[in-house]
């Protein structure tokens, strides 16, 4: 007992607990990605970036004229069925042999559509790349949208629907949706149970025929990967593809709040109510896109934000309040949320204001800006380092069409940013006046926390308007 | 190599080993490491973390209580410095632990308390099928439990299981190993050991015949069923082939189960769950339990799904299972092994857990070995010896009566 005492003080001699954060040490070199594009005959667009963390493979193929407008008219959520679908048979293939083909690659191959694309994304060992891409190629072009399939999926996609009506996260992000972008096709969801049933086997080989098409799309593929053998590889698998008619862009209006406006999803018996507020915000290429985004890293983007700091930190009102900045093609949105117990509903509301209006009256500190502006490049290259994280960031400067030097711009876009730049995008985008603010919670146990902030619209849990202030 | 690391720090404490009267303790401390240290106010950690490029969060787990930030690795002395500072000199306050007894209750109600099913296949299959308190409770706590936790139990806590003996420090990244050993050295030499903690006993009387409950769902609008079966331990001779059969009868859309639930009898929307419900093979030490968890289509019952269920595994212990599915298994396992050692944080996990529960963080190296190993008919011998309906439990969680949903307008 006492040799070991006299060895703990002597330890404590040689190194006392230091009090101070130790200094960095000298920044090792960051290796961006080497990129290389290449274009096939049908005008398939390549993207290739070696990447040998580990002996796999990540491919990422993106139709952008698929997207969950498309067809909306005539058929409103064909996208997001030919989607889940179009994985369950080819011409050639059964369901169950795609399904074992990807066991016995270590793969896997799923799509999903989204309001600006339809992605298919595919993993496997690298060792079976040929096998992967060929697979893909024949899940792009000729997908068989077997009847059985078809009538499968359209049945389980309305009850996962009506089980997600039970998920107070489902319900507030689907009322956000349609509160924020209304009428424009970026309010849609999820499709209605006539929609669904309506569709045929015909209708959705009709969607990808005149939709998956090489011309607009493009392939990432990033891992473990040789530029010139892959690219062989995929034009191989690829080259016979057809090009199609590329569908007309279309832009509709997006729509402007003239006030603040509650929309309130009644759940009898919930425990917490689930916030969220926001706003319509800017397209992905804007030039304040670097801005807004750190804005809300300073708001509610990371764990030591002000939210944070705020609401759980000080108050214990909830465990994981957040903001993010989503920014789409046409436009976007910001939004600030929070899941908290009944009896502090109303008190939530006037912090997460108070947080945005502060950002808007005040300039952010120094300190702060430039720890938003460390988090963000810090962990931008942690993103870079995984294969499907650095497959989705090349992605989405094809899918925004944004400037190829993205990736390398980065770091001095991020820091020549300044506390006016913060405070003017917070001026315009957190607007605590024209917010919807939209919650799913018991109404009679939080009503008269609720109302003293706007009018209220009630809907339940199916959408239905059940009344309005 | 990119320029990151990960410093972890894995302490040899889960929820199983929390006290008794005190559920989801263990969890409830792991928050009260964010609160401050002799050199490190409330939340600074989260503030040093960030504003130096990294991001950072804890995990409470069956067998153990980790810490971690990824950042640029020429912040790695930072990471090293701050979790020193709280193993040495943790700050506990009587405002601050109030604080976090709310942002847990906070924590409870968002993932089970307002959720429909309230994580049964976790929080309930666990209560049910085990007999001993420490596998059995509930890890998440009881809300009434979580606010009663005083600072004495906080402070007695952290002295028995947060002392050097009983953590592993691990880093991973692009770093000069030599220099880490002198900052390792520097911060860490001086914290005091502490006597090791008694072990608990976390053993389970075998169980004898099969155990079926119904529960109803307030916030539900479709029934479900969670099933778990008892496991060998880790080292017994047929656990890897029990592991690779959970992969050949649950894991992915080729699977066994998927494909008779959700494909053929199109009994059930979907087919969820795995050997270790919230990791791996390799991280966790006491007894354990496969999850399967399938949301069903109303109009049927759970005896039909277990039906269909019960005669694929009469299948596999009868027929056995063909060459290629053995051989599709090994490849699927063994890329599915590469993805969780993709990234910094993934190799600190598996190095970490080796460590702590193995001594042995070497056998990184050789631990597809004896999956690659399996014979098909080790898989059809572990079907008949585990897969029985005495050695499990079952629970049905069926809607309370509302009506019938209207279609969307």
């Amino acid at each position: 007992m006492k040799t070991l005492l006299a060895i703990v003080l002597l330890a404590t001699t040689v190194f006392a607990q230091q009090k101070t954060p130790p200094p960095p040490g000298a920044a090792r070199p960051l290796n961006l990605p080497k990129i290389t594009e290449k274009k096939l005959a049908n005008g398939l667009t390549v993207v290739l970036a070696p990447l040998p963390s580990v002996p796999k493979i990540s491919a990422m193929l993106t139709f952008r004229s698929a997207t969950t407008a498309s067809d909306r008219e005539a058929h409103p959520g064909i996208a997001q069925i030919a989607a889940s679908v179009a994985n369950e048979g080819t011409d050639t293939r059964t369901s169950i042999q795609i399904k074992e083909e990807l066991r016995s690659i270590g793969g896997s191959l799923g799509l999903g559509s989204d309001a600006d694309s339809t992605t298919m994304t595919a993993t496997s060992l690298s060792e079976f790349s040929t096998r992967l891409f060929d697979l893909m190629s024949d899940v792009a072009q000729h997908p068989s949208f077997p009847e059985a399939e078809v009538k499968l999926a359209q049945e389980n996609t309305i009850q996962n629907i009506r089980a997600g009506r039970a998920d107070p996260g489902f319900l507030v992000n689907e009322r956000f949706q349609k509160a924020v972008f209304g009428d424009h096709p970026y309010s849609f969801v999820v499709p209605d149970e006539k929609s669904i049933s309506a569709l045929t086997r015909n209708d959705l080989r009709a969607f990808v025929t005149r939709f998956y098409i090489p011309n607009t799309a493009f392939l990432v593929v990033v891992g473990d990967i040789d530029v010139d053998k892959t690219f062989a590889e995929v034009e191989k698998a690829f080259g016979g593809w057809k090009s199609g008619t590329v569908p007309p862009d279309d832009n509709p209006p997006v729509p402007k709040r003239d006030k603040r406006q509650i929309y309130f999803v009644n759940r009898p018996g919930s425990v917490q109510s689930a916030i969220y507020i926001g706003n319509v915000s800017i397209p992905r290429k804007d030039k304040d896109y670097f801005a807004i985004r750190t804005a809300s890293t300073i708001y509610g983007g990371s764990f030591y934000s002000r939210l944070t700091r705020n609401i759980r930190e000080a108050k214990g009102y909830t465990y994981s309040p957040f903001s993010s900045s989503n920014t789409q093609a046409k436009t976007g949105s910001f939004l600030a949320g929070a899941f908290v117990r009944n009896e502090v509903t109303g008190p939530t509301l006037l912090e997460i204001f108070y947080e945005l209006d502060r950002m808007r009256v005040l300039p952010v500190t120094d300190e702060e800006l430039n720890a938003a502006k460390e988090y963000s490049t810090g962990n931008f290259s942690v993103e870079l380092a995984s294969q499907l994280g650095l497959a989705g960031r090349i992605s989405t400067i094809y899918t925004y069409d944004l400037d190829k030097n993205f990736i390398n711009d980065f770091r001095p876009k991020i820091e020549a940013l300044t506390t006016a730049d913060i405070q003017r995008v917070a001026a315009k985008y957190f607007d605590t006046y024209h917010a919807a603010v939209v919650i799913v919670g018991d109404w009679e146990k939080v009503k008269d926390q609720v109302t003293p902030f706007g009018d209220v619209t009630i809907y339940d849990a199916e959408g239905n308007i059940v009344s309005k202030s | 190599m990119a320029p990151v690391v990960t410093v972890a720090v894995y302490y040899n404490v889960g929820f199983r080993l929390e006290p008794k009267g005190r559920t989801g303790f263990a969890h409830l401390f792991e928050h009260m490491m964010f609160q401050g240290s002799a050199n490190v106010k409330k939340f600074e950690h989260a503030k040093f973390v960030e504003a130096n490029g990294g991001s950072l969060n804890g995990h409470t787990d069956f067998d153990y209580t980790n810490y971690y930030q990824t950042m640029p690795s020429n912040r790695v002395e930072l990471g090293i410095w701050l979790e020193s500072d709280r193993m040495r000199s943790l700050d506990i306050s009587e405002e601050n632990l109030k604080n976090q007894q709310a942002v847990v209750s906070e924590e409870v109600r968002v993932n089970v308390l307002n959720q429909p099913y309230q994580f049964f296949e976790w929080i309930s299959l666990w209560e049910n099928a085990f007999t001993n308190w420490n596998n059995s409770h509930n890890g998440y706590g009881d809300l009434a439990e979580i606010n009663a936790a005083t600072i004495e139990d906080v402070r007695n806590f952290f002295k028995t299981y947060y002392a050097p003996n009983n953590a592993v420090l691990t880093v991973v990244g692009d770093v000069d190993v030599n220099d880490v050993k002198k900052m390792v050295e520097k911060h860490f030499a001086s914290i005091p050991n502490q006597p090791m903690p008694a072990r608990a006993d976390l053993t389970e009387p075998p169980q004898t015949k099969e155990k079926r409950i119904s529960q109803t769902d307030k916030l539900a609008n479709l029934p479900a069923l969670a099933i778990g079966y008892h496991l060998p331990a880790q080292n017994s001779p047929d656990f890897p082939a029990i592991a690779l059969l959970i992969r050949i009868l649950q894991v992915g859309e080729s699977s066994r189960w998927y494909q008779r639930l959700v494909k053929e009898k199109e009994l059930t929307l979907d087919l969820s769950g795995g050997l270790n419900y919230f990791g791996n093979e390799f991280d966790y030490t006491g007894p354990m339990i496969s999850t399967t968890r399938a949301t069903y289509k109303p109009g049927h019952t759970a005896d039909e799904v277990i039906k269909e269920m019960d005669a694929v595994i009469a299948d596999i212990a009868s027929k056995g299972i063909t060459d290629k599915e053995l051989a599709d298994a090994k490849v699927s396992y063994r890329s599915n092994f590469y993805s969780q050692l993709e990234g910094s944080m993934g190799k600190a996990h598996l190095l970490s857990a080796l460590a702590i529960f193995r001594d042995d963080p070497q056998q990184i190296n050789s631990l597809l070995t004896p999956f690659e190993k399996v014979t098909a008919a080790q898989v059809k011998a572990a079907a008949a010896k585990y897969l029985v309906a005495t050695n499990r439990t079952v629970i049905d969680r069926v809607q309370e009566a509302k009506a019938q949903p209207k279609s969307e307008k």
